[in-house]
């Protein structure tokens, strides 16, 4: 029992490692293919570490008091490195055990609702406004992350991840699936804050909207938090929409999955930079859309398909 | 240059004749496209009224001017354009030192809101049942009584410095919150406050405070420089347009003065007339991707500019602020050599914009952000008197190079684009037509470019009391310069009206009930004038010393420097 509570405990460590210890190299390589597209240069690879290092070493300003305004940025950051270890990343979730896709969506859910609340703390018009508008992103967009995992539970009669996962590398692609993960993958983008959907942050409408008072290593720990989820879930759209080619040799496959989540981010960073901010009764419309269309992926799991 | 109908001089002559009745005074035409009316202030509504009714005159800009030391009284000055018959129609009217107002005509045109507001605050003259009765062009702080374009009123007089002043400002409607916008917000490159009411997102009204940025100019031209002097620091009015402002003037003392500029010099004048536009067009698409997020349009288009500062620097030896221009043509000539590296550069720069042309019209998500936003419809902005891309936007067909020709355009007619819509994406249709437009421009002027000088000499002294209007197609829209000719060699009165004033005053009936966030674009869409802001925190190189400065400190610094 002991050995199995600290190797668990290790994989979790291990999963939270690579989320904050390996988004700022994936956000750096973003930052490298959007200068490239815009024709610059741009910042080194390794600027988001910087990034991080010079905003943990400045002053702790805050608008506001209160214990709940105080830890809101380590709840976002916390949640989504909880949210790191319920997600396989390579192996298995370490904290699979501990709960399913419906413990998944609700801590997925929480880093968003921590942010919204942050702005809603802080006394700026401007904040107040972004709050609002990460709140209706929320409300159109976990509805779509949820029915598209739901359509994986579906088919794979279970509940768990990674139950899910060995389903599909064992059954092929089917079409809800594949219905499923794009869904999923539109889905992704405005849960990294891209264009066209970082609406809630929109600097030239609402200067940062929610962050707007935040600074120094409240902004770091916001930031990284971004970036460690915009990574999870590049993970959690692999290795459940997507397996296969599956290998069954440990390091190819995780060699595999590394690449996939790769492509899934390069394919955000292009997505950002062909497309001007829509406005959010548009980015509403649109997941209204995507949700419907999700849904055909529930029809054709029902069918068998 | 003009064509000037005898029979429209006529015509303008019998409506104002027959509007002021008793009441007129004089009428002369000092130019040929210019036609210059006294009458008494008590028939000004009534002639005003016929002008806009009757000839459908467009308003530009309304001059103050302090005339006490010459004729005892105070001038208020209305400046018309007829557009179709291409003349200027000026009104002028004495008013007394004992009775210092005159009756407002901003209930008949909307658009001369500020004009009159200005000249209440700079000259003292104020105008009876004007809407809006606030201050528009001095500092909160300034007293009151003191008028700084009087000229008893020394140019480097200073008020004494008060605190705690607060720009006057509306309360929202019952039930609405305010969202402010500035004096500092990211995309606004100029400080200018702006107060969105809202009612959740959508706005339900607005207010302003602008003119944070006013630097006497009009003032120094008219008591410390010379007429020769003027240009350079009309060059400086604007960062952007600099050279419109410094050719606007020159060609109005020109006309004034009675001076032709050599052939030449008026088409150089043009090419870099045109070039600034060029400039100007991509470097505001790439603010107005910018604005709504899309910064691959940024780069992309400011990466298209850079070969044309370029060209301006080969041209002039800077990329802007060119210095060129002075009253009688140019001080320094475009080297025939240059030719073939300009048309050169000019033809990479063409390709180029017409990628992004092409890009930029079939983006369904720019349709998506800019179509049906910020309209201005057809009759207000006729009513407000925009000018520029939103005028043409919205179906207003006017064009200072095409209805007042100057420098060459005359020869090298430009192609006036106009759309319906009226909203942000027709006024990218329309910049996106001009922009290519002015390459074609550039091209052809070069490649007719005149040989000979490019400055006519200027035998005797300019005689005082000379009027002289110019008006020159500004990317933005057209600039109005009026000078009236003085003694000591420089300018009795010069007043200088740049694009962004009348558009400006269109916004608050374009944001009517948009969504808050379309507000930075629609501001955006009408391209509003830049300037610098002051630094705030100084690092002592030696030190590493960082000190922040507060508000009341740097209030005492600035007020120190300028007493030293």
């Amino acid at each position: 029992m002991t050995v199995w509570l600290i190797k668990s405990f290790l994989l979790c460590l291990l999963n939270v490692a690579a989320a904050l210890l390996l988004s700022p190299l994936c956000e750096g390589i973003m930052r490298k293919i959007r200068a490239a597209l815009h024709s610059r240069i741009g910042p080194p690879i390794t600027q988001p570490y910087w990034d991080i290092l010079k905003l943990l070493g400045k002053e702790d300003l805050r608008s506001t008091g209160g214990v709940v305004y105080a830890g809101l940025p380590a709840l976002t950051l916390g949640s989504v490195l909880v949210l790191a270890a319920l997600v396989p990343m390579g192996t298995a979730a370490p904290l699979a055990f501990a709960g399913d896709l419906i413990v998944v969506l609700y801590v997925a859910a929480m880093s968003g609702v921590a942010i919204m609340l942050t702005g809603f703390a802080s006394a700026s018009p401007y904040a107040s406004i972004g709050s609002s508008r990460e709140m209706m992103m929320l409300l159109s967009v976990e509805p779509i992350l949820a029915i598209a995992l739901v359509v994986g539970a579906f088919k794979a009669r279970t509940l768990a991840l990674g139950g899910i996962a060995n389903w599909q590398i064992q059954n092929g692609p089917s079409i809800s699936m594949l219905i499923g993960g794009v869904a999923f993958f539109l889905a992704l983008q405005a849960v990294a804050g891209k264009l066209p959907f970082d609406i809630s942050e929109a600097d030239q409408e609402i200067m940062g909207g929610p962050l707007i008072e935040q600074s120094g290593p409240r902004l770091a720990l916001f930031r990284w938090a971004m970036w460690a989820k915009q990574l999870v879930f590049a993970f959690l759209l692999v290795e459940v929409f997507f397996p296969w080619p599956h290998f069954g040799n440990y390091l190819i496959d995780l060699l595999a999955t590394i690449v996939k989540v790769l492509v899934v981010l390069v394919l955000v960073t292009v997505i950002d930079v062909v497309n001007p901010r829509l406005r959010i009764d548009q980015a509403m419309g649109y997941f209204m859309r995507v949700g419907v269309s999700s849904l055909a992926a529930l029809a054709f799991a029902v069918i068998g398909k | 240059m003009t064509i000037t109908d005898q029979a429209t001089v006529t015509q303008v002559e019998e409506v104002v004749a027959a509007r002021s009745d008793s009441a007129f005074l004089s009428g002369t035409q000092p130019h040929a496209d210019t036609l210059h009316f006294k009458i008494e202030k008590r028939a000004m509504r009534a002639v005003v009224e016929g002008l806009v009714n009757e000839l459908q005159a467009r308003f530009l800009i309304s001059v103050g001017t302090d005339t006490r030391s010459v004729t005892g009284q105070f001038a208020i000055l209305h400046l018309f354009s007829l557009d179709r018959e291409h003349l200027y129609v000026l009104l002028e009217s004495p008013v007394s030192e004992e009775d210092q107002r005159i009756e407002s005509i901003t209930d008949i045109i909307p658009g001369a809101n500020w004009a009159e507001r200005e000249f209440r605050d700079a000259i003292g003259v104020h105008p009876d049942g004007h809407p809006d009765p606030r201050r528009l062009l001095l500092a909160d702080d300034w007293p009151e009584g003191v008028y700084p374009l009087r000229r008893d009123f020394p140019y480097n007089f200073q008020p004494p410095p008060a605190d705690n002043v607060r720009p006057q400002m509306r309360e929202p409607p019952a039930g609405a919150s305010v969202v402010p916008l500035g004096p500092f917000f990211p995309v606004l490159e100029e400080p200018s406050y702006w107060r969105m009411f809202v009612e959740g997102e959508t706005i339900v009204g607005c207010d302003t405070r602008l003119f944070y940025n006013h630097r006497g100019i009009e003032k120094l031209g008219e008591s410390v420089l010379t007429y020769g002097q003027i240009p350079y620091l009309a060059e400086r009015i604007c960062g952007i347009c600099g050279f419109i402002h410094s050719s606007c003037y020159c060609q109005a003392v020109e006309k004034a003065a009675g001076i032709e500029a050599p052939r030449r010099a008026r088409y150089i004048r043009t090419i870099l007339l045109e070039l600034e536009r060029i400039h100007s067009h991509l470097l505001w698409l790439g603010i107005a991707g910018h604005i709504i997020g899309f910064e691959t349009v940024l780069m992309q288009t400011w990466r298209i500019r850079e070969p044309v500062m370029w060209l301006c620097e080969e041209i002039s030896g800077n990329r802007k602020t060119y210095g060129m221009n002075t009253v009688g043509g140019l001080s320094r000539d475009l080297h025939n050599e240059l030719k073939p590296k300009l048309l050169e550069t000019i033809a990479q720069v063409e390709k180029e914009a017409i990628a992004v042309r092409n890009a930029v019209i079939g983006d369904s998500t720019l349709h998506a952000r800019t179509k049906g936003v910020g309209v201005l419809t057809n009759d207000w902005a006729k009513k407000i008197c925009a000018v520029g891309p939103p005028a043409r936007a919205s179906g207003v067909a006017i064009d200072a190079r095409i209805d007042h020709p100057y420098a060459a355009y005359d020869e090298l007619p430009p192609q006036i684009a106009t759309e319906e819509a009226g909203d942000v994406w027709a006024r990218v249709v329309v910049r996106i037509s001009e922009l290519v437009d002015s390459i074609r421009l550039v091209r052809e002027g070069l490649a007719a470019l005149p040989e000979g000088p490019i400055c006519a000499e200027i035998k005797e002294a300019i005689p005082p009391g000379r009027v002289g209007v110019s008006v020159v197609e500004a990317p933005r829209g057209e600039s109005v310069h009026f000078v009236l000719t003085g003694g000591d060699n420089r300018p009795y009165r010069w007043r200088v009206r740049a694009p962004s004033y009348p558009n400006l005053q269109a916004l608050p009936a374009m944001v009517q009930q948009a969504n808050i966030a379309d507000v930075p674009i629609t501001l955006g869409s009408l391209d509003p004038c830049f300037s610098c802001t002051e630094r705030l925190e100084t690092v002592d190189r030696r030190t590493h010393e960082v000190r922040v400065y507060s508000h009341a400190e740097l209030l005492e610094m600035s007020r120190r420097h300028r007493r030293t």
